[in-house]
């Protein structure tokens, strides 16, 4: 692509270079998406794409509409605002959704949102929010197969010009179909979608919208988000910054992590000259000086003398890349492993942020206690950068409420996306289980006012299934992610330490001063001194005593025994008066 | 002469009184002392119970050791004992001593029993408490109850050819023992200021039950035996066991015991004997170390060919049997034997066992036949 691409007419004054370059983006993206005719397949397979179960469907319906609807107002620069509008109409239900995004342009709204789509975002290494890019499309097959009726869709991009349509999709040929086009003055920007859905139910369940929204909003402390539930109720999730998160952008593979197989993949069709610059070019943070230090390491046993010939075994980094053995690979692999290395480029991954994250739980958590940790990036498998953000939040609106009783929650996301199902299998939960929550005073966690927050960040999420619903708990990643739990849980117990202590304290100062009255007045009636003078200098010792640390009063082991002493004492007593 | 005594008796116990009031008044300045430091205030209190206790072996008896733990007002587990040790020292004192008046440890549960000002909480919600405080106090003041004006329940009868003195307040009665009918003498708590006037006596004999007493009083075996014949009604009162002392002491009677063959009799008998482990620093004045023990053992039930009216032991009675075993004033072999004895044949017998042969069995046959062979353990 030689020519700059024109930029989609936009009311935005915004930022014009980075819309421009979002617009690339999308052309090149535009250029890769492969058409299937695949409307027919998920129509008869639409578990595979979240739509099971009568909560589940509706769960994914939001998602894909305010997924589609954060990206779009983050590409236009623009804090996004979104509502969630539920009704329930007879046996249908009716979602309304709208955004502040970009909008969608008219020749574009069939593409988006009347036909079923497969990209190559699969391959791309780039932190993805969205899913497939079939999400908002197969909502309307959803609203067509299950109601009959299309998806009826409003956009503006802010000219004065907006367009509203109906959408539906030709299953056979997987083409949108869009009636009812009109355009007409106003000056609207965003998307307002309104679908009928039936097979699908509203609730407040830790699988429906309302818990989906939260978590979004936690998860998302730039987006403000609003909920009418089908009782009229709103819920509105405020948005605890402005900032938007930088854009992610397409990465190379670390280094570290990778397997002897993936370097004879990528050997096998690179473009390199030399397998010194193969590995200079196709991976990061790997410099000259770097592979010098490899081809040290990978020939360094084999004590090459002067003027003779290299040893059969040697590694000529100068040899093609696609000559590469996998022995030498192997070894390449193993001296990696030794060198010391720069953390995988962090910009390519683009977590919530320690301080963002820390505003969000507390703007919409209130808890008492908080701490929130972003780990450096780490690699698994192939050099995959990832890292995990966490937090731990105590008290006030913290946890889930269960019944009457307060209770813990886990909270899993993945690159923000807020994982409601299959919890079971994922390496959020599997961290979580294998933590010993007795040493940070956290056991029994589940039934406290507790919400355990992880963000799991990476160009590449190893989900266990086509379902994206949990991440594959690869040692590498459980054990970063317990690490967090564990710095957070440290601080948490701090917090509980300390409150116990206060606790022990007011309890102690009661019990201190309860008895010094009359212990005054026995002192004044066997002394002849003044009560209310013994009074006052008692409760000045209590006081100092008070403030002291309850072992103090441990002074001397035989405290200990004495009371046992005294127990059995008071037993024999007991024995003896019979 | 007569009149001198009483007149005496009166001022030895107004100088212990004063001794006491002296004691108290140096216990409370201590405190005050203390508080004027800006300490927390304590009381040292020997340990007491098993774990603080020893048998001394040459003088028979049980001791307390050495340790003296510290109890503070202001420490969380010692607060409130140390709040009703005080309320215990400043009635002894002020209501009991300075009035010459003595009370029941139940008299003092109530006059010192009330809510405690802003709060819920009572002073002292069970008599237990006080009464632990009160041993808390002896001790931390080294002495015992009856110096501080405290009467335990009484229990314990006796009869015999005595007679004696006793003492309300300053008022002397003179009391025979052998006239007393079918109920004898009740004895006092207190028995410091009994005296002992005359008496036609060979030794003491001293049942565990009133059933025993009633029966050989019925009998009149103390008449024709020369004995005085006592009532413990169970584990013996200190009372009783201070009284036990004196006469074994001040009259050097023998003094033999009859309890039933079981490890809670043979217990009574060792409180008796040696003293008890809850109340060690007393054992000086309460044990009667030369006091025998007569009847009944496991070897009794054999030589008395009682085992067809024996009680099969319960699990309380071999455990304790068990711990019994391991006391230090148990270890004389004649003791080890009739406690094996009874874990191996697992059997008690009461002494009314001895009614199956015919109701004056005991009197006439088994108590003449016992003290004549002195068939006794030590």
């Amino acid at each position: 692509m030689t020519e700059k691409p024109k930029p989609i007419e936009t009311g935005q004054t915004a930022d014009s270079a980075k819309e421009s370059s979002f617009d690339d983006t999308e052309r090149v993206m535009a250029k890769d998406f492969k058409e299937y005719s695949v409307a027919e397949f998920f129509k008869k397979n639409r578990q595979m794409l979240g739509y099971s179960g009568k909560v589940r469907s509706l769960t994914t319906i939001v998602h894909e509409y305010v997924t589609n609807s954060i990206d779009s107002a983050e590409d236009a620069n623009i804090p996004p605002e979104i509502s969630v509008e539920v009704q329930q109409l007879n046996s249908h239900i009716k979602i309304i959704t709208q955004d502040n995004g970009t909008g969608v342009p008219k020749s574009k709204i069939g593409q988006a949102f009347g036909k079923l789509l497969s990209g190559t975002k699969f391959s791309q290494r780039r932190q993805q929010r969205g899913q497939q890019g079939i999400g908002a499309a197969y909502a309307t097959l959803f609203s067509q197969i299950t109601t009959g009726k299309p998806t009826h869709i409003k956009t503006g991009i802010g000219n004065y010009k907006a367009f509203e349509a109906d959408v539906a999709i030709d299953v056979k040929t997987n083409e949108p179909v869009i009636t009812n086009g009109k355009e007409f003055s106003q000056n609207f920007r965003g998307v307002r979608i309104a679908a009928e859905f039936a097979e699908v139910t509203y609730n407040r369940s830790e699988y429906g919208v309302y818990e989906y929204l939260r978590r979004t909003a936690l998860a998302n402390p730039h987006v403000q988000l609003s909920l009418i539930e089908p009782t009229k109720e709103i819920v509105v999730f405020p948005r605890a910054i402005t900032q938007i998160p930088p854009k992610p952008k397409p990465t190379l593979p670390h280094p570290l992590g990778l397997t002897t197989s993936d370097i004879m993949d990528m050997a096998a069709i690179s473009k390199a000259r030399k397998i010194s610059s193969f590995l200079v070019t196709e991976f990061s943070r790997v410099s000259n000086d770097k592979v010098k230090e490899l081809d040290a390491l990978v020939n360094a046993k084999l004590n090459p003398k002067e003027n003779t010939e290299p040893p059969h075994n040697f590694v000529d980094f100068n040899r093609s890349p696609g000559s590469l053995k996998w022995h030498e690979a192997e070894r390449i692999v193993q001296a990696i492993q030794t060198v010391k290395w720069i953390s995988p480029e962090t910009s390519t991954l683009i977590p919530i942020g320690e301080l963002q994250l820390e505003k969000s739980l507390k703007n919409l958590l209130k808890p008492e206690a908080l701490k929130v940790v972003a780990r450096r990036p780490r690699v698994f498998r192939g050099g995959i950068p990832f890292l995990v953000e966490a937090g731990i939040a105590y008290g006030g609106n913290a946890g889930a409420v269960k019944g009457n009783q307060p209770g813990g929650e886990l909270l899993r996301f993945s690159n923000r996306v807020p994982l409601l199902f299959d919890a079971g299998s994922c390496a959020i939960s599997e961290a979580a289980k294998t933590i010993d929550w007795a040493r940070y005073d956290l056991k029994d966690w589940e039934e406290k006012p507790v919400t355990i927050f992880v963000n799991f960040v990476s160009v590449y999420v190893p989900y266990t299934g086509a379902g994206k619903l949990a991440i594959s708990a690869e040692e590498e990643i459980v054990t970063e992610i317990r690490a967090a739990l564990m710095e957070c849980a440290r601080d948490i117990s701090h917090y509980l330490h300390s409150m116990q202590r206060i606790e022990d304290q007011e309890r102690r100062r009661q019990l201190f001063f309860r008895y010094i009255g009359e212990v005054a007045q026995a002192l004044g009636e066997l002394t002849g001194k003044e009560q209310s003078v013994l009074k006052n200098k008692l409760q000045k010792i209590a006081e100092v005593r008070t403030a002291m640390e309850e072992k103090a009063d441990k002074v001397e082991d035989a405290e200990e025994e004495l009371e046992q002493m005294e127990k059995a004492a008071s037993k024999e007593l007991e024995e003896e008066s019979k | 002469m007569a009149k001198d005594k009483p007149t005496s008796q009166a001022d030895k116990r107004r100088k212990d009184r004063e001794e006491i009031q002296m004691r108290i008044e140096k216990f409370a300045h201590e405190l005050i002392k203390e508080i004027d430091r800006n300490d927390n205030p304590h009381i040292d209190i020997p340990v007491r119970g098993s774990s603080n206790v020893a048998f001394d072996e040459k003088e028979k008896k049980i001791v307390l050791g050495s340790k003296v733990a510290k109890r503070f007002l202001f420490n969380v587990s010692h607060a409130r004992r140390f709040m009703q040790t005080m309320l215990v020292a400043s009635y002894v004192k002020k209501d009991l001593l300075d009035n010459n008046l003595t009370a029941t440890l139940r008299d003092l549960y109530y006059a010192k029993k009330r809510t405690i000002a802003g709060t819920k909480e009572e002073t002292i919600d069970e008599q237990k408490e006080s009464d632990l405080a009160i041993v808390d106090f002896e001790v931390a003041l080294d002495t015992f109850r009856e110096r501080l004006h405290l009467r335990a329940e009484p229990k314990g009868r006796m009869a015999g050819t005595m007679t004696i003195r006793d003492f309300v307040k300053e008022k002397a009665s003179v009391i025979k023992l052998d006239q007393l009918g079918s109920g004898g003498l009740a004895i006092p708590s207190i028995v410091e200021q009994i005296e002992f006037v005359d008496y036609d006596l060979e030794y003491v004999l001293v049942a565990e039950k009133n059933a025993i007493f009633d029966r050989l009083n019925e009998d009149e075996y103390w008449k024709r035996n020369k004995c005085l014949l006592m009532t413990t009604a169970g584990q013996a009162a200190r009372g009783t066991r201070r009284l036990l002392q004196r006469l074994s002491t001040e009259l050097k009677l023998p003094i033999y015991c009859l309890t039933d063959a079981d490890p809670y009799g043979w217990y009574i008998y060792s409180t008796m004997k040696y003293g008890s482990m809850a109340l060690a620093h007393e054992s000086e004045r309460l044990g009667s170390r030369e006091m025998k023990f007569l009847g009944m053992s496991i070897s009794d039930i054999e030589h008395y060919n009682l085992r067809n009216v024996t009680i099969r032991a319960k699990d309380v009675d071999i455990k304790r049997a068990q711990e019994m075993r391991n006391y230090d004033w148990f270890k004389a072999k004649p003791w080890q034997k009739e406690i094996d004895k009874f874990l191996d044949k697992k059997i008690k017998a009461e002494i009314q066992a001895l009614s199956s042969k015919n109701l004056q069995y005991i009197s006439s046959t088994y108590l003449p036949e016992k003290i004549k062979n002195q068939d006794f353990l030590p």
